[in-house]
């Protein structure tokens, strides 16, 4: 690795207002810093208060809790994507299609267990205890499937050029999630692919303000925050957590302690990849169908909620799954849901304009 | 008379002192190659098509042999000998040529004279051919050649192959010293007789006008964003849907203006792209590399979905805009024959080619090889990184917005899916398969990558339906071959970045770095990024 580690303020051209430039260079960012949470807030507030006035507060209760469903998931696949670019700086355009190739995953082995009511004779989901014990099965098997797709990937695409220009990479990547795509798209047609089941996961838990929670709205938050909760703590307290902090910091000094580089990148990307596979697994149970072209739209969206939380930022990653979620329901409330898309990707061109360091920012992505 | 005190440097030596010519012998051998192996292709196609077409219609394909046996004494059994004589003479000289550099490590080029003369007789002698048969189709001359499609398609192909590869083979060392010109020759007069060559396939000619050119003008106009300036794009879709719907609403049956003119239109067009592409390029720019490309991403998204949800009711939702004008000089309408879309679409890439050429060794250019290598010190040395990078979006733009208003006119209708992400990544793997900043580069790999896409995918069920027909094997016709046009990106952008990251032709800058053990273009391009 070359040594970066030009400052940016001894060899920036000589400003002919220096006044200006000190405005611009200082004191414009530090404001933005400070109000942007505070803008975010404050809008978030208003479009809840806006919803309320013209649908009514249920309506509004009923979107903030879809808004934090929809983020949660997209909080897991953003965890993946920002432990990828903490460590070695490549935007996983692959992590999304990692995503829905797990919904697959999912799919196919709840068929086995006859969780998606296609074989319902050998476990019966219908019943707490059948559900529970489906869940202990499915959720290790599909976590480990899709960790196992990551660590593939990364072995195949990634590894050669970790030395190459990161133009390179990028590349790859892009290929491989054309890649994952197309096979999906060979494999499992362009309909929608059924996953269906019925019970009582889709019934209600309990109400909450007037708001009927059900009960795969309880399975999507609790897998999120707990899954979350102990990343956290896996990558605060184990050894491996500590390797992987060590060689997000610098690769060489880690590799001169005694870590093994291959071995540490090859678990972040396990693990990121068997978050998503825990989001992909929730997220078929709870929209009951996949198609194949899903993870370019979870993929962005799950970006951004990165860029938002701060990059690299294991907390601003959860954190801002919540926030594009909220942000994104509430948006297409107010303006139409075709524009969804279109909420989200402009919240990312405002956030890296404003705000590149996200929330809880870790790394500055304009350091030149 | 003054004395004139010009230097005698050519230009080219000027950049690169140190292993120029080595390098230059490189690049040129390989498009020597290109001319030789493309030629004997074209000629082997000819040769075999009508026999693989129609293998029962009477025997007559364009092959020597009809040509004698139909008239055992014409002028064309003359011609035919001359010409076979001629190309095997050349062959022969390619065998030798081969086997000593296999020998000796080096170059053997003799008897150059001979050759030249060889391969002036042929190119006389196909040229001949083709005018007699321009002359007279089915007379006496030839005998009764087969006037049916694939026949006809054959003996155009041939014959311009034929033409090729005895200009390749023949006049070798001057191709070597005017590589440019006689590529860039080559491929104009080539080009412009491709209607002629596949006159009876109108397919064949709509996928040169509609994909082919298209995309290698969306090529080079990537190749100003990513190859010179290093700046990786992966919205480009968005300026191309820009143009077309400016065209489309200005032209279009919805409120159209029908008095401006076409050729006045696709400016405006571009100008539009433009003028986005500064708009958006404005805010990002100070941004590092990769999230660039995911704005761009995100941009590249906006544009179709604005388009797809009717934007202030301009844009005609999911149906788009339909009925546009058709292009025409005054009361000469283009219609819907492609053969003038395309011929206009090749004079157009070659403008634009030549402003490339020229835009890469402007000051522009070299800011743009300063701020791709090396931000910070390009911006202490006073270039203007902001507007450098800014000018090579919005003329990357203004380049896709063009080809975005001809793309509309010639099909008459712009709908959103027409711009989706996959465009972008088309461009992409031709920028990337053909050499990052390599012009010649990305006409290759306009001309590969559309080839694979729109060509070979869409026509293989019909093809292995005929294989399996013949060998039995029915399974083959049932393969549905164009879902995998998303698995052929993603294979084929992987082993490119993996086995070859410089491209097929990497550009001459990248190829002296590599020779002289220095950073890699695309290194320092993403490291001048950092």
């Amino acid at each position: 690795m070359a040594q970066k580690t030009t400052d940016a303020a001894a060899v920036l051209p000589p400003g002919r207002q220096p006044r200006l430039d000190a405005l611009r260079l200082r004191l414009l960012p530090q404001l933005t810093a400070r109000a942007f949470p505070i803008i975010l807030v404050t809008a978030l507030v208003g479009m809840f208060l806006r919803i309320a006035t013209t649908s009514g507060g249920e309506i509004a209760g009923e979107q903030l809790k879809n808004g934090l469903q929809i983020g949660a998931i997209y909080a897991l696949i953003a965890l993946g994507y920002t432990m990828v670019y903490g460590i070695i700086e490549l935007i996983n355009f692959a992590h999304g299609d990692v995503f829905t190739l797990s919904a697959f995953y999912a799919i196919l082995f709840g068929q086995l267990f006859g969780f998606f009511g296609l074989n319902v004779t050998t476990l019966a989901p219908s019943s707490a205890g059948g559900l529970i014990a489906c869940l202990l099965l499915l959720f290790p098997i599909t976590m480990l499937a899709a960790g196992i797709t990551g660590v593939l990937i990364e072995r195949v695409a990634y590894r050669r050029l970790r030395q190459s220009p990161r133009l390179a990479p990028l590349i790859t990547a892009v290929g491989v999630s054309f890649l994952l795509e197309g096979v999906m798209f060979a494999k499992f047609g362009a309909a929608n692919y059924p996953a269906r089941k019925d019970g009582w996961v889709h019934g209600t838990a309990f109400t909450a303000g007037g708001v009927p929670v059900r009960w795969n709205d309880v399975l999507v938050l609790s897998t999120a925050l707990g899954l979350m909760f102990a990343l956290q703590a896996f990558v605060r307290g184990s050894r491996l957590g500590k390797a992987m902090r060590a060689t997000a910091q610098d690769r060489d000094a880690a590799l001169l302690s005694g870590i093994n580089i291959n071995r540490t990148i090859a678990a972040t990307f396990f693990i990121g990849s068997a978050l998503a596979g825990a989001g992909a697994l929730v997220y078929s149970i709870y929209y009951n169908s996949v198609q194949w072209n899903l993870g370019f739209r979870y993929g962005i969206i799950a970006f951004t909620a990165a860029v938002l939380g701060g990059i690299g930022n294991i907390v601003g990653a959860g954190l801002g799954g919540f926030l594009i979620g909220v942000i994104s329901v509430f948006g297409s409330q107010l303006l139409g849901g075709e524009w969804e898309n279109s909420i989200v990707f402009a919240m990312l061109i405002i956030v890296l304009t404003f705000r590149p360091v996200g929330l809880l920012g870790m790394r500055v992505p304009d350091r030149a | 008379m003054l004395e004139t005190p010009v230097s005698p440097i050519p230009a080219d030596s000027v950049d690169l002192p140190a292993t120029a010519g080595q390098t230059r012998e490189v690049e040129s051998s390989a498009i020597f190659w290109l001319l030789a192996v493309g030629g004997l292709l074209l000629v082997a196609m000819g040769w075999f098509l009508p026999w693989f077409v129609e293998p029962t219609a009477n025997g007559i394909g364009f092959s020597p042999q009809d040509v004698v046996s139909s008239s055992p004494t014409g002028v064309g059994t003359v011609l035919v000998y001359v010409m076979g004589a001629a190309m095997l003479a050349l062959l022969a000289g390619l065998v030798v040529d081969a086997v000593a550099v296999y020998g000796h490590r080096g170059r053997a080029l003799r008897y150059e004279g001979a050759r030249a003369v060889l391969a002036l007789t042929g190119v006389v002698c196909t040229l001949a051919i083709w005018v007699l048969i321009g002359l007279s189709h089915e007379e006496p001359l030839f005998g009764a050649l087969s006037a049916s499609a694939q026949t006809d398609n054959a003996v155009w192909m041939t014959l311009t192959g034929f033409a090729i590869c005895a200009f390749a083979y023949g006049l070798r060392p001057w191709i070597i010293r005017h590589t440019s010109v006689s590529l860039a020759g080559v491929a104009f007069i080539v080009g412009g007789l491709v209607p002629y060559i596949f006159n009876q396939s109108s397919d064949f000619i709509s996928w040169a006008a509609g994909s082919l050119a298209i995309y290698t003008l969306l090529g080079l106009g990537l190749n100003v964003v990513v190859g010179f300036a290093g700046l990786l794009d992966l919205g480009y879709a968005a300026f191309f849907a820009i143009g077309a719907y400016t065209a489309g609403s200005l032209f279009g049956s919805r409120h159209g203006v029908h008095e401006i003119p076409f050729w006045v239109i696709i400016f405006l067009g571009a100008a539009v792209a433009a003028l986005f592409g500064a708009i958006l390029g404005a805010p990002t720019l100070r941004l590092r590399g990769d999230y660039l490309a995911i704005v761009t991403l995100g941009f590249g998204e906006i544009i179709p979905d604005a388009a797809n949800n009717n934007l202030f009711s301009q844009t005609g939702g999911p149906n788009g805009i339909s009925g546009i004008d058709r292009p025409g000089f005054g009361h000469f309408d283009f219609g819907t024959d492609y053969r003038y879309y395309f011929w206009a679409l090749l004079i157009l890439i070659s403008l634009v080619i030549i402003c490339m050429r020229n835009l890469e060794r402007s000051r522009l250019g070299r800011a743009w090889v300063a701020i791709r290598e090396d931000e910070v010190a390009a911006s202490a040395t006073g270039i203007n990184t902001v507007s450098g990078k800014l000018l090579a979006f919005a003329i990357g733009a203004s380049v896709s917005g063009f080809a975005g208003a001809f793309y509309g006119a010639e099909l008459g209708i712009v709908t959103p899916e027409d711009f989706r992400f996959a465009v972008s990544v088309t461009a992409l793997t031709i920028v990337v398969l053909g050499g990052i900043g390599n012009i010649t580069g990305v006409a290759v790999g306009a001309m590969i990558v559309t080839f694979l896409i729109f060509w070979v995918l869409p026509h293989m069920t019909e093809w292995s339906t005929t294989v399996g027909h013949t060998t039995g094997i029915t399974q083959l016709s049932t393969v549905p071959y164009e879902q995998y046009s998303f698995v052929v990106y993603g294979v084929m952008l992987i082993l490119i970045m993996l086995l070859r990251p410089a491209g097929l032709l990497p550009s001459r800058a990248r190829k002296v770095e590599l020779q002289t053990g220095m950073e890699s273009e695309s290194l320092a391009a993403v490291r001048g990024t950092v």
